[in-house]
């Protein structure tokens, strides 16, 4: 009986949510996209949240991504998914203090679905999607660094940079980390796993979940309001730890 | 107790449904299952089975009679190019079996089905420089922590639910040649380590980290003349600056601890051992070289040496120190006990010391030859040199000194593999070996991250039909009560049992079980790849289980000389093998 009920009252969630609203990109991944990710809680797909990618992969190892949420308000973390990367989750955003908008760049193994899913203080997601033409095999080779043997002289070195503006100072940060998929044959998982970006007083701005798509040495761009001089905290998949200071 | 404790559980379990495993999943595990591992049956969560190291085992369902009947439960491939030397003791804790392997791995397996539940490969940078295969011995387990030694000479800690990295410290600098092979051992909250590197001209240490953070308490380095640290302060020099070394060669002086340590609670002692004196050419350091080629009694608290044994003064031979220093208690024909430890030297000694003072109480040899001493002499427990078979020095000008035939060869009687010790049988279990080297010295100088031997050498069996010799050694007597013959020169840590069993694994491939009293072989299992890795045993579900790692690999491929002969044929593999008795039976 009490098996029976919570059953009904799931249901009742799934059609509250809209469950069935369809995906406009017709992705046969996106219902394992909403449960795995999403953790099946309701959403919405909103042009609120834009995503920009170019049409064509032209680097499957670089795909630059870029999306803005900051239409929406009460964000409390935003996921990016590829539904058909062999690693679909891509990354975590938690922006505290600054705009809900970021740059990156990532792998693509094929053509895929790129998702931003911006979760509001409601409980709902937001999702923007777009599609981007790969030829492939961005995930399944080893990076530059551990093919040629240099990644353990630079790894987790920052380099950065900030252009003042009217709106929005712009924080570029990339991080030395060779991001290895674990796909490639005999080299294991390696990536940065979590990277929180602070102002100098440590106050923080935005936490950063990175995943195995991420491409070699994250480049990621982000808007920061009126802030000049940054710390920066990581630490990647074996415990090496990221810390750099930037000011402009 | 920990046996106990899970049954309630599983009586509560029974009552109320399911829901209790998940605690039983995630016990912490603390400084008193640690203290009582020795004891504790449905568990192993320390290298050595305990910490002082003994390999014993209460257990007695699988014994001489039922033996016959241990079968083979599951088989975990490791996977991967990365098929090396697999020297590893897997440990046991709360239904996981947690176990490393080559190349700074980490596998976590259910323990009832055998199932991989996480693996951890550690990202090795392409210029790591260990000296003998790419190994790895074993783990800790502390709180929710599995904590182990990478090769680059890193010190990581891993969630035992997921995997995850909890934290991690740089133990060295791996460009200078350091390296880490060794288990760690937890001792009151502090994680214990050694360094590896001693063919490279570092300098070796003992440390002590607190377990749940990786922040360092103390470090103690073990070459005379460097200062030690307590809390981030200076806590004294060890020994005394030149006493036993000459110019500026304790700066580069070895000594490596690179296999861990035992602990003993009675004496509130570490043991640690030390590696060999830097380089090999002993021409070019004229002295005892202490600490080199010792061990060291050490206070856990503040990494103050309590006393020291130095089991080869002025090392020529790279016969390094570190084999395991095991506390026994040794029962006189008048009926006193002395709180003893055993060590058998790769120099082909077999040591009784007291434990309390390193005071020496007798040395037999526990190999047939032994060239470089007529024997230790018991008043002033120094060796009694062959000065005759020390390798020579190079003249003026020459690229060689005389070579000399030395046994045992640097390979040791014995070398890392761990010994056992039975308090019921009160016997040592030594898996030895017999062979020789021609060895000459050459000149050398130090370059950081460089080779630092200043020797050369190549390895002789001794006989033709075998190298290795599992011995029974009687540490009252030094008497050898039984031995069993193998070919391939044994490589593979010991177990004995309660059920009058020793268990100890072979190149040829096999997982074998003798008589603890009589040597009698009684039940031998083909892994598929030479067993070079450290039996355990525990009680699950009311059967009894062993499990092993099987890999050939280690040292002996690599440096073995004319011994090539009788592995060059055995293949590579990465597997933990896990066999029980079953009930039925």
């Amino acid at each position: 009986m009490f098996r029976h009920g919570r059953w009904l009252l799931l249901c009742l969630l799934c059609q509250s949510a809209g469950a069935a609203e369809p995906d406009p990109l017709n992705s046969p991944q996106w219902g394992a996209m909403h449960s795995r990710f999403l953790k099946s809680e309701p959403y919405v797909f909103d042009d609120n949240v834009k995503v920009d990618a170019p049409a064509d992969a032209e680097d499957s190892l670089n795909v630059p991504v870029a999306f803005d949420a900051s239409a929406l308000s009460g964000i409390q973390e935003i996921v990016v998914v590829s539904d058909l990367n062999p690693l679909p989750h891509v990354l975590n955003f938690r922006p505290k203090t600054v705009p809900a908008s970021l740059a990156f760049r990532m792998k693509l193994q094929q053509g895929s679905p790129i998702r931003v899913a911006a979760k509001t203080a409601d409980g709902v997601w937001h999702v923007g999607s777009t599609y981007v033409n790969a030829a492939g095999g961005g995930c399944t080779l080893p990076s530059v660094g551990t093919s040629s043997g240099d990644w353990s002289k630079t790894l987790g070195q920052v380099s950065a940079n900030v252009w003042e503006r009217a709106e929005n100072n712009r924080l570029r940060i990339r991080v030395m980390h060779p991001m290895d998929t674990g796909l490639a044959s005999g080299i294991p998982d390696f990536y940065i796993e979590n990277l929180n970006v602070k102002d100098a007083q440590g106050n923080l701005l935005a936490e950063l979940d990175l995943y195995e798509p991420i491409s070699e040495n994250p480049m990621l761009s982000l808007d920061v309001g009126k802030v000049t001089t940054f710390k920066l905290e990581g630490r990647d998949n074996n415990g090496n730890k990221i810390a750099a200071e930037v000011a402009r | 107790m920990k046996q106990e404790h899970s049954f309630r559980q599983f009586v509560l379990a029974l009552a109320v449904g399911t829901a209790l495993s998940a605690t039983t999943a995630s016990a912490a595990i603390t400084d008193q299952d640690i203290a009582d591992d020795a004891k504790t049956t449905a568990d192993v969560v320390s290298y050595g089975l305990g910490l002082q190291g003994q390999r014993f085992s209460p257990l007695d369902k699988l014994n001489t009679d039922t033996v016959k009947n241990l079968t083979p439960a599951y088989v975990l491939s490791y996977g991967d190019e990365k098929q090396r030397g697999q020297e590893a003791q897997p440990l046991v804790a709360n239904g996981k079996i947690f176990t490393t392997a080559s190349y700074s791995r980490v596998f976590a397996v259910d323990a009832k089905t055998g199932e991989e539940l996480w693996q951890y490969d550690h990202r090795l940078p392409e210029g790591i420089m260990p000296c003998c295969d790419v190994v790895n011995r074993g783990g800790a387990l502390y709180d929710n922590l599995f904590i182990f030694a990478t090769l680059d000479a890193q010190l990581v800690a891993l969630d035992q639910e997921t995997g995850k990295v909890v934290w991690k410290e740089k133990m060295e600098d791996f460009k200078a040649g350091y390296s880490n092979t060794a288990a760690p051992i937890v001792v009151k909250g502090k994680v214990i380590t050694g360094v590896s590197g001693g063919e490279f001209g570092i300098v070796g240490k003992v440390e002590a980290r607190d377990a749940k953070t990786g922040k360092l308490v103390w470090s103690r380095p073990t070459v005379e003349g460097h200062m030690g640290t307590l809390d981030g302060k200076d806590n004294g020099i060890t020994g005394e600056t030149n006493k036993s070394w000459p110019g500026d060669l304790w700066k580069t002086g070895g000594a490596a601890t690179w296999l861990g340590g035992t602990y003993d609670a009675e004496t509130d002692s570490l043991f640690f051992g030390t590696g060999n004196p830097s380089p090999w050419n002993s021409h070019l350091r004229p002295g005892d070289n202490l600490y080199s080629s010792s061990v060291l009694a050490i206070n856990p608290d503040d990494g103050k040496i309590k006393w020291h044994y130095q089991w080869t003064p002025h090392d020529g031979w790279d016969f390094d120190g570190v084999n395991e220093f095991i506390p026994f208690d040794l029962k006189k024909e008048d009926g006193t006990v002395i709180k003893a430890g055993g060590h058998a030297d790769r120099n082909g000694f077999f040591y009784v010391l007291d434990r309390t003072n390193g005071k020496l109480i007798n040395a037999t040899p526990f190999v047939n030859q032994i060239t470089w001493a007529k024997g230790i002499d018991l008043k002033t427990g120094r060796p009694e040199y062959i000065d005759d078979n020390r390798p020579g020095k190079p003249g003026e000008g020459a690229d060689k000194g005389t070579s000399v035939f030395s046994a045992p060869s640097f390979l040791g009687g014995k070398n890392w593999m761990p010994m056992a010790y039975n308090p019921n049988t009160e016997l040592f279990y030594v898996p030895a070996n017999e062979w020789g080297m021609d060895i000459w010295n050459e000149p050398i100088s130090y370059k950081k991250g460089a080779a630092y031997l200043g020797a050369g050498f190549t390895i002789k069996p001794l006989n033709e039909d075998y190298i290795g010799a599992l011995r029974a050694v009687d540490p009252k007597t030094g008497k050898i009560v039984w031995e069993a013959k193998n070919k391939a020169p044994l490589w593979g840590g010991v177990l004995t049992t309660a059920g009058n069993l020793v268990f100890t694994g072979t190149p040829e491939g096999y997982l074998k079980a003798f008589d603890a009293k009589t040597g009698a072989e009684l039940w031998k299992f083909q892994t598929g790849s030479g067993v070079v890795g450290i039996p355990v045993t525990w009680e699950q579900d009311g059967e009894q289980f062993v499990a092993v790692p099987s890999g050939w690999g280690g040292a002996v491929p690599l440096w073995g000389g004319e011994v090539a002969k009788s592995v060059k044929h055995l293949n590579q593999g990465g597997s933990l093998w896990v066999f029980k008795l079953p009930k039925t039976s």
